[in-house]
């Protein structure tokens, strides 16, 4: 690939990990690596960038880039695109960057690969790998002559850790137009359940069915082992359990000694929450679903046979 | 005020997933099909402001094959008012950006004052069209939101971002509006809602109708093909009381009881 353009996230004062993967990325495909940064104050976060593998770093530093605003990072992306003459662009996918990447490439007229664990050059063709189905599929997907812009799925690349030479240079941009408006930031309201304290989260799918399930057979189980009650996000949209059970992306990152999934697939946004665990163990009538390739110990197997005969031999175990 | 509520029909969720013959999709023959579970939250969010006013006209729009009636029918069963179905097989084997692109010429036509989307398909998974959306018809967007005030001139929305943190835009309109999953609680169609519906117009179109010549992909999909096994769980096997013993050797191991 002739010329990379890489779109860096900050976030607290910092250029995101996911950022550094996506250097990781550029690098595999080959061809010039450049980046851009976005923000306001965000120089000297640039220069890191640029000496960490960020190659040429364009920085669009502005007041108004102090918060993030779809209209501005369209702007200033597009900006970038020009004065890089980048034919690739890499950005995360993160929710700033499913937010303005698709605009990117509808306004360029480009190709455009989402969430793409991988991506290679194959003679000159772009060709990136991607989950489908909510994980239960792969797809491989080619990018036509022209440009394209890809997200990246942070967490599929180790980030590069090596250094480099690259400069920055300012980019200005024109800022007229913007329509969208940063209003805040606020933290949706805790309701007390910690599950990142207990040693054991025994979670509930939408494979669980029904909410009254919940009560009759996922929280016996967690109750005889000492733990807690977690579930997949389903399982909260249909409001069977508050948000404070959820484990994901969007919910709580666990940690137990022991993790146990009843009827849960296995989608990306889940495993992040729980794939750090000590053990996991997996209960799932589907042999093929994506839980299985995290859990330590599996059974391909109907929840309501195994949940409540377990809790029952835990019981008796404790005398 | 009107709304355009765009969704898609999608293999159900719990549909067996057969791949065909070409390699490149799913096995659509002989499975069910319901509308993408993003969508209904779109929807919902839609119908939520036409009872709060009555005036409001709620548009559904799905671009698809014959089947796709199926899902416009629930949806105006649901409460919408009326439909567009674009039944035009180029345009809906195609990439994000030609969905997009369809959709942008009926936004055209409709010039809603609030397009609702679903964040993402839960069969491609893209999250791509929404914006591309936007960005066709020039309005202002925000994906994966939970939840929508619709103001004077404007709509303020809450988006997910990670950790629980919520971002909190105002979007002067019109404008688009991506919704996540849990944004409400989706109703279903009453009979009375359903009585009604076979009523209401689904207006069927082909992509050549709106004005769209060029619906040839710039990303297309090679093969779609079952994830390569890294690691994979030990799996236990035997009688009930065979796997339970099983699960209990590991746990007592763990020293979690
Ligand atoms: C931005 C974003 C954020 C998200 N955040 C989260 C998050 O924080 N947490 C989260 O969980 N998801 C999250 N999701 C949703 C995620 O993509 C998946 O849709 C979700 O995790 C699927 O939940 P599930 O596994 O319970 O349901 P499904 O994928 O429907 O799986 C149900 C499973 O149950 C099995 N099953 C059914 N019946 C039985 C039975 N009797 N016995 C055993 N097994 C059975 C089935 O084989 C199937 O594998 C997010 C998505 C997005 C786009
Ligand atoms: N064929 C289609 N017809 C109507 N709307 C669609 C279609 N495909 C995608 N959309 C809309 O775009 C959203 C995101 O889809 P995607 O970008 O394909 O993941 C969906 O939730 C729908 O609201």
């Amino acid at each position: 690939m002739s010329n990379i353009l890489i779109v860096a996230e900050t976030q607290n004062g910092a250029i995101r990990e996911c950022s550094y993967e996506l250097v990781t990325l550029a690098q595999s495909l080959g061809g010039t690596v450049k980046s851009l940064v976005i923000g306001s104050g965000v120089g000297d976060l640039a220069s890191q960038f640029a000496g960490k593998g960020g190659g040429e770093t364009f920085v669009a530093d502005d007041a108004a880039f102090a918060n993030y605003s779809v209209d501005a990072w369209n702007k200033a992306i597009r900006a970038g695109v020009e004065a890089s003459g980048a034919d690739v662009v890499l950005i995360s996918n993160t929710p700033q960057g499913w937010d303005v990447a698709p605009r990117i490439a509808a306004g360029l007229d480009v190709a455009f690969v989402s969430d793409c664990f991988n991506a290679e050059d194959q003679g000159g063709k772009l060709v990136c790998f991607r989950r489908v189905f909510n994980g239960k599929l792969d797809a491989q997907v080619t990018c036509g002559a022209g440009k394209a812009v890809l997200t990246v799925q942070p967490g599929s690349k180790e980030p590069f850790s090596g250094s480099g030479d690259g400069s920055t240079t300012a980019l200005s941009v024109d800022l007229s137009g913007v329509r969208s408006k940063f209003v805040e930031i606020k933290q949706a309201e805790s309701t007390g359940i910690d599950l990142t304290k207990a040693d054991v989260v025994v979670s509930g799918g939408r494979g669980v069915g029904d909410p009254e399930k919940f009560p009759e057979v996922i929280l016996p189980l967690a109750n005889a082992l000492g733990g807690a009650m977690g579930a997949s996000r389903p399982v909260v949209d249909a409001g069977w359990l508050p948000h404070a059970h959820q484990v994901g992306s969007s919910g709580q990152v666990v940690t137990p000694k022991l993790y146990i999934a009843c009827g849960i697939s296995g989608a990306i946004q889940h495993l992040v929450g729980m794939k750090n665990s000590n053990y996991i163990i997996a209960i799932n009538k589907d042999k093929d679903a994506p839980i299985f390739e995290v859990a330590n110990l599996g059974v391909v197997g109907d929840l309501f046979e195994i949940v409540p005969a377990l809790t029952a031999a835990v019981k008796a175990a404790k005398g | 005020m009107k709304v355009m509520v765009c969704l898609k029909q999608v293999p159900h969720q719990d549909a067996k997933l057969d791949i065909n013959s070409d390699g490149t999709w799913i096995q659509e023959d002989n499975i069910k099909f319901e509308i993408n579970s993003y969508d209904t939250y779109a929807l919902e969010e839609a119908l939520r402001i036409k009872d709060a006013d009555a005036d409001t006209e709620v548009v559904v729009v799905s671009i698809g094959p014959d089947r796709v009636t199926q899902a416009l029918r629930t949806a105006l069963g649901m409460g919408a008012d009326r439909a567009v179905h674009v039944n035009d097989a180029e345009a809906f084997g195609s990439d994000a950006l030609c969905v997009a692109k369809v959709l942008a010429a009926v936004a055209k036509a409709e010039s809603p004052d609030l397009i609702f989307t679903g964040l993402m398909t839960d069969d491609g998974n893209s999250s791509a069209v929404p914006p591309m959306l936007a960005e066709l018809i020039d309005v202002p967007s925000a994906t994966g939101v939970l939840h929508t005030e619709a103001a004077n001139g404007s709509l303020k929305v809450e988006r997910e971002l990670e950790g629980g943190a919520i971002e909190v835009v105002e979007l002067p309109k019109p404008c688009l509006a991506s919704i996540q999953t849990g944004a409400n609680q989706v109703r279903y169609a009453s009979l009375k809602g359903i009585m009604q519906a076979k009523k209401k117009p689904i207006d069927v179109k082909t992509a050549a109708d709106l004005g769209v010549s060029d619906v040839a992909s710039k990303a297309t999909i090679d093969k779609v093909y079952s994830p390569p096994k890294n690691a994979t769980a030990d799996i236990l096997s035997g009688s009930t009381d065979e796997i339970v013993s099983g699960l209990m050797g590991k746990i007592k191991e763990l020293g979690v009881l």
